[in-house]
């Protein structure tokens, strides 16, 4: 009895062992495999580390963004301003095509008299008539006159601009239409003057024109600009 | 004598094919506790298989040391980890000293034999 109760309790017994062997084995297996608690433990702190990190440097991101913003903001302004000073300055120079009301002054050789022509003096005192009347831009035959223009007889041909010009010259001049007609008409001015001559004139007045740019390039071979 | 030794072998082979194919495995936190625990089975295992042959086998005692040695030494590495103590150290040298002990006097009433 005792015997027989001994040896079924030893095999439940080293039954049980075994179960626990078993199981103890393949939880060191996988233990080996796979990653130890403390190694678990430090990668959790390691990942809450880095998540704090990468917090920050979003927060970082947003601040440089918002700052890049403004820098770009403050240099687009910038930009904006220079582009508009350059704007202004090309049109002073007279670089750029202008409309707006004027005037248009037609001059032509008389066909009957053969001996009288248009000399470069003749429109260069038409265009210090208008800028006289406060003409803002001024051409003959599509030049524009601007600080560096000469009107010069040369040969046969007037050089406007080192360009050739023939007659008729055509002049348009941007400014109050009235005022710069009146400027060439008042009695004794050029008109009458050109007229006894035996010129050809006609003025007209129109609402827009179009005078167009200097085309060329500005050469600086010998000013420099004085700094200061 | 022979029956009983073919008995508890025929129980491990099974206790350790029926722990193989349990879809369980102890936490990884436990792991410890565990293995201290198993030593001490075996330990009450072979100290049970040296009673039997030193013909003072008591059942209730074999029983009831196999399941308090498990639980005490788990126990023990418990209270020791949260303590800082490596107490499950004191418990694998004494299970062990106490193993080698009991299978050399198993060893000895073997070739006695």
């Amino acid at each position: 009895m005792t015997k027989k109760s001994m040896n079924i309790s030893i095999a439940i017994i080293t039954m049980i062992l075994g179960v626990m062997l078993a199981i103890q084995f393949r939880t060191n297996r996988y233990l080996e495999q796979g990653v130890t608690a403390d190694r678990a433990q430090e990668m959790v702190a390691e990942l809450s580390r880095l998540e704090s990190d990468n917090r920050k440097f979003d927060k970082e991101i947003d601040d440089l963004t918002y700052k890049l913003e403004q820098a770009r903001k403050g240099q687009t302004q910038a930009r904006d301003a220079i582009l508009d000073e350059l704007k202004k300055a090309k049109m002073s120079a007279g670089l750029t095509s202008v409309t707006g009301p004027g005037i248009e002054v037609v001059l032509d050789n008389p066909d009957s008299s053969p001996g009288i022509f248009i000399r470069d003096e003749y429109l260069l005192k038409i265009a210090n008539e208008l800028k006289g009347a406060g003409a803002e831009a001024i051409s003959v035959n599509g030049q524009r006159l601007i600080a560096t223009s000469e009107i010069r007889l040369a040969g046969s041909f007037i050089n406007i601009n080192l360009d050739r010009t023939e007659p008729p010259f055509q002049i348009l001049a941007i400014g109050n239409p009235e005022k710069l007609k009146s400027s060439l008409e008042i009695s004794g001015g050029l008109v009458d003057y050109f007229k006894e001559l035996g010129i050809a004139v006609k003025t007209q007045t129109h609402s827009s024109i179009t005078i167009p740019g200097y085309n060329k390039d500005l050469r600086y071979d010998y000013a420099k600009a004085v700094k200061g | 004598m022979w029956i009983g030794v073919w008995l508890a072998a025929l129980g491990l082979a099974l206790g350790i094919a029926l722990g193989l194919n349990l879809p369980f495995t102890v936490p990884q936190a436990y792991a410890k506790y565990m293995s201290v625990a198993v030593l001490a089975a075996m330990d009450s295992v072979f100290g049970g298989i040296r009673a039997a042959m030193e013909e003072h086998y008591d059942n209730r005692i074999f029983i009831t040391g196999f399941f308090s040695n498990a639980l005490l030494a788990a126990g023990l590495a418990f209270i020791g980890e949260r303590l800082g103590i490596d107490l499950y150290l004191a418990a694998v040298v004494a299970f062990g000293v106490r193993l080698f002990q009991n299978l050399a006097i198993i060893r000895r009433h073997l070739l006695k034999k």
